[in-house]
Parts: C-alpha cells; structure tokens; sequence
C-alpha cells in the first residue's frame, strides 16, 4: 500500500520527463522542419501547379493549359532534347577518361612513391575552386587570344589559332577538359581511400602462387574495390549529369546553344536575369519536372544496373 | 629484372609529373596573368610570366567604383560567416536530435528529410523562393540566402554528425540526465564539445561551398550589385559589355576570390579529405 504512490510519482515524472525530451527535440529541429514547409515544399508545389497553366507572371496572360506544356516539351522542343544530348555526350567523353586517369594515379599513388601526401592534395586542389571561377579561367586561357593558343603558336604545334570556342566539337573538348581538370582529384581520393582498405595479405597470397601485375589488377583489386566503385561512380554520374556553373560561364551555350548541357538550358530559358522577361515558366516548369524525371529514372535504373557491383566479393 | 623495375618506376614518376604540371599551370597562370598589363594579356598570350609586372590591376580593383572588390569582399565574408555558423548549428543539433533522441514521429522526420535529398526540381524553384524573400523584404540581399540557410539543414552533414555521435558512449548523457540535465542541456553542455573534429570538417566544407556558390548568389542579388559576392560580381564582369577590356580585373579578382579558399584548404586540408570520405565513401 505503501509503495503504490511513490511508484505512481515515479512513472509520471518518466512521463513527464519523456514530453519535455520530446518537446526539446522538437524545439531543437523546429526552424528546419518550418523551412521544409515553407522554403522545400512550397517551391515544389508551386512548381507542379503552374506546370498545367501558361504563366509569364503578367496575371492576364495566365491561363489553364492541361497537358499542353508536356506534350509541347516531347513533340515541338527540339532544343531541350539536344540540350540533353549534349548532356550524354558530356558524360562519354568524360567520365571514362577522368574515372581511368584517377584510377591510375591512386593506383600509382598507393605505391612506393615519394610525396604521396603533396601530391594527392595538389591534385585535389582544383577541386575547391569555384566552378564560376573555373570557367571564367578556362575562357581566357582558350579564348582566341589566350594562353593555349599562344603556347601552341609558340611551339609550333599549330600555325594559325584555333576559335575554340566557335565550333561545337571544340568548345565541348575545352568543357570536357576543365570539368575533367576541376574533379578528377576527388575520384583519386575516393579510390585511394579504396584501395587502401584492401587487406595487403592477399597481395602477398597472390605474389606467392605467381601472379602477375595485370591478373592481379584485375582479378583482385578490381574485384576488391567495386562496392566503392559503385558509390564513385553514382556521385560520377549525379555530378556530371548536373553540371551546370562551368559552363554557364565558360561558354553560355555558345556557338548559339551548342554545348548548352539541360541545367544550362533550363537557366538561359527560364531563370530571371538569365533569360529575357517573358518567358514562359510555367513551361518551364514542365521542363523542370521532366528533368528532375529522368535523372532520378537514371538513378533508379543505375542502382538496380549496379547492385551485383557491391556484392561481388 | 631490377632495372625493369626502375625504368617503370621511372615512367610512374614523369606521368604523375606531367598530371602536376597540367593541374597546378591554370592556377599558376592565372595568379602570373593578374600581374600582366591589360594590352599583354592580350598581345602576348605565349608568355606564361609577365613581362613587365605591374600591380596596378589590383590598385584599380580595389579602388574602382563600379567594380568595388572592397564591398565584393564584405559580402562574401559576411554571406559565408552567417551560413557557417548556421550550418554547424542546425545539422550538429539535427544529428544529436536523431541520434539520441527519442519522441514519436522521429523516423517519420527523419524519412522525409532523407527522401528529400533526392528531390530536385532544379534553378525553376527560384521564383517561389524569391516570392517569399521579397514577402519578407529581403529581395535583392544575401539576407534572403541566409535567412534560408537558418531554416535549412544538410542531411549529409546530419548524417556525419549522428554518426559521431552514435559512437559517444550513451553513459555520458545518462549521468548528465541523472544530475538533472536536460535534452537541450546535454546537448551544449556534454556533447557539442565532443564534435570538435566534425563540426571542422561542416564548417571547412561549407565555407567552401558559400564562398563558391555563383548561382544563387547572383539570382537573389539581381538588380543590386552592391550586394554581389566577390564571385557573383567577378563574373558579372565577364557578362557586360567591356569584357574584353577588362581581363586584367577579372582575373585579379578571379586570384582575390580564390585566395581564401586556398589558405583554408591549406590549413584544414585534412578536414576536406575526412569530410568527404565519411560523406561519401562510407555512406
């Protein structure tokens, strides 16, 4: 009898003490929890709504349009489609050349060299530079009057400058070359941290039933680092898929929307102080939608492609 | 067999040293051409060192009315303090709240604040976000940009942060809460001191991500270029009319703006390389 009010005083200050924990935690993530109804959901409901109504923010243009935005983008907008085009053609060129020379180099990297440490955080250093700064760099270095062609001249390699910039195929190689240049020292970290995780007795094991170099590579480094291989090339794949700021500022598009890769496009078409008043954004927003569909198609179909990746040893 | 070995090694080594060449030259360069004058940057692209050094492009940048890298500097010096800290506070204070936390609908919170990480409409959703910065009277100021950040938490840093914290012993926040500690107490009074080397590495990478960031910055200070960044407003350069005369700034401001960058990088260096690979490696 004795013990029944004690008990009772003790499960209510648990009680208690479990509500004011829990009002604390709430308290604690209540700004980001107020900023994803008001600066997250919002921007995405606003965005799925207009996507059904024409819309250039002059209130008497504005009107109802069903469908009509989609099927424009899939039937009439040649140059969204090639936008993404040159997306593709973007990611071709330079995810297997950045992915291999990475991989080279960390394989070098992680073995007897000397200034291993300088020379994996000079090869990072890229990375930390802004991609605006980076592409206004590259712009004066390969502009017509710029450091490339001077040294090219100078060296006799070619005799009259190339206009990188006024050709489709050249400008994309510049492109391709700085984002390469901007990002490749990262990979050569994510696969050092790779292959230095790989227990160095099978190395020894193999070394002892004769192995060569090559076998060895790719029966058993290959093998070895593939579920970080997989995660490489996922955060590869999402980078280049939207990159944007180099080449807004290296090239804008140019020769006339040429290399416009779809972030780019999306921006000189639909975004204020990029594209002139006027613009249509609630086709725009169609287009955002569509966009942000095929990525995460693209990202759903990859995960599904590369799961024996990570369960391959 | 030993001099096989040799003669490999030897290729090792001037294949990783052309790689350096090529990775240090545009930064090189770009600090060796901000010394140029205007006309031999434009005359005499072969030659990598300047002829006639000359600092004048720098005396002109900090003094030029229309390109003012004094107020340029300011507002990305205060843009990135106020988004670092906030930065540091909400995803250490999100991670303790999902790891040690314990209130009903936390998996549901913490699922759609997952799930959101990988829905992106893109640049479109500026509109909205500039309809509810001018609501609240920020437009044209990186105010508004901060002011989202206040209300903004980086899942992967929240992830970074719970995942140090899971490794604390839970001990340490029982024997606070038995001497009478509460939820929020614990959390500056015991644990924020322990997140020492994370809340680094969130602060080093947000830095550089603030410092960096061109776009939005450039979006939400349209109109009013005394409030650009120093990156907004570099690049604003290239986008006027003049561009071609005005090289010489552009690129002494590309070197101002990528200086600090740089020096963090040298100091925290190790920050960057940890950050990123319990981000992205383990994750």
């Amino acid at each position: 009898m004795q013990i029944m009010p004690v008990k009772k005083h003790m499960k209510s200050s648990l009680k208690s003490g479990y509500v004011t924990d829990s009002i604390q935690a709430y308290i604690m993530i209540s700004l980001p929890i107020i900023g994803f109804f008001v600066f997250t959901l919002y921007p995405i409901m606003w965005a799925i709504k207009w996507a059904w109504f024409t819309y250039d923010m002059i209130p008497s243009h504005t009107r109802f349009v069903g469908w009509q935005n989609f099927v424009t983008a899939f039937t009439h907008d040649k140059d969204y489609w090639a936008s993404w085009g040159n997306t593709f053609l973007f990611a071709i060129f330079k995810m297997p050349i950045e992915l291999t020379l990475a991989f080279i180099v960390s394989v070098l990297l992680n073995g007897k060299i000397r200034g291993k440490g300088f020379l994996r955080s000079i090869f990072f250093m890229p990375n930390i530079i802004s991609l605006a700064i980076i592409g206004l760099i590259f712009s004066n270095m390969f502009g017509y009057f710029g450091v490339a062609n001077g040294l090219l001249l100078k060296w006799h390699i070619i005799d009259v400058g190339i206009d990188w910039f006024s050709t489709k195929w050249t400008a994309m190689a510049v492109i391709v070359f700085a984002s390469i240049w901007n990002t490749f020292g990262i990979n050569i970290l994510y696969f050092l941290a790779a292959l230095q995780n790989v227990p160095q007795e099978i190395y020894e094991c193999a070394k002892l039933d004769g192995a060569n170099k090559f076998t060895v590579m790719f029966k058993i480094t290959l093998p070895m680092i593939a579920p970080v291989l997989q995660t490489i090339l996922m955060l590869s794949i999402m980078g280049t898929l939207s990159t944007c700021d180099i080449i807004l500022v290296m090239t804008n598009g140019a020769p006339s929307g040429q290399t416009n890769v779809v972030m780019t496009y999306l921006i000189n078409n639909f975004v204020p102080g990029f594209t002139n008043s006027g613009a249509n954004i609630g086709y725009g927003c169609a287009l955002s939608i569509i966009t942000a569909l095929i990525i995460g198609g693209i990202t759903f179909i990859y995960m599904k492609i590369s799961k024996k990746l990570s369960s391959i040893y | 067999m030993k001099r096989e070995f040799s003669i490999l090694n030897l290729i090792s080594y001037l294949f990783l040293f052309v790689i350096l060449i090529v990775t240090i030259f545009p930064i090189f360069y770009t600090i060796s051409a901000s010394f140029k004058t205007n006309a031999e940057i434009m005359t005499n692209p072969g030659s990598v060192l300047p002829i006639k050094l000359t600092f004048d492009n720098y005396k002109v940048a900090w003094n030029s009315a229309d390109f003012n890298v004094k107020i340029l500097l300011w507002n990305s010096i205060y843009f990135t303090v106020f988004s670092v800290i906030f930065a540091i506070l909400q995803s250490t204070m999100g991670g303790y709240v999902f790891a040690r936390g314990n209130f009903p609908g936390k998996n549901t919170v913490f699922g759609i604040f997952t799930g959101l990480m990988f829905i992106n409409l893109g640049s479109i959703t500026v509109y909205p976000l500039l309809n509810i910065v001018s609501a609240i009277h920020l437009n044209g100021s990186l105010w508004g940009l901060i002011v989202m950040g206040i209300f903004g938490m980086s899942m992967i840093f929240v992830y970074i942060v719970r995942g140090f914290i899971n490794t604390l012993p839970k001990e340490l926040d029982e024997a606070a809460k038995i001497d009478g500690c509460s939820f929020i107490g614990i959390f500056f009074k015991i644990i924020l001191p322990l997140l020492k080397p994370v809340i680094a590495t969130i602060g080093i990478l947000t830095f550089q991500s603030t410092w960096n960031s061109y776009l939005m910055p450039t979006i939400f200070t349209l109109g009013n270029p005394s409030q650009r960044t120093i990156i907004a407003g570099v690049v604003a350069l290239k986008n006027t009319g003049g561009a071609a005369s005005a090289w010489n700034l552009m690129l002494a401001g590309s070197v101002i703006s990528i200086v600090p960058v740089l020096v963090a990088f040298a100091i925290g260096n190790r920050y960057f390389v940890s950050g990123l690979a319990s981000g992205a490696v383990k994750g």
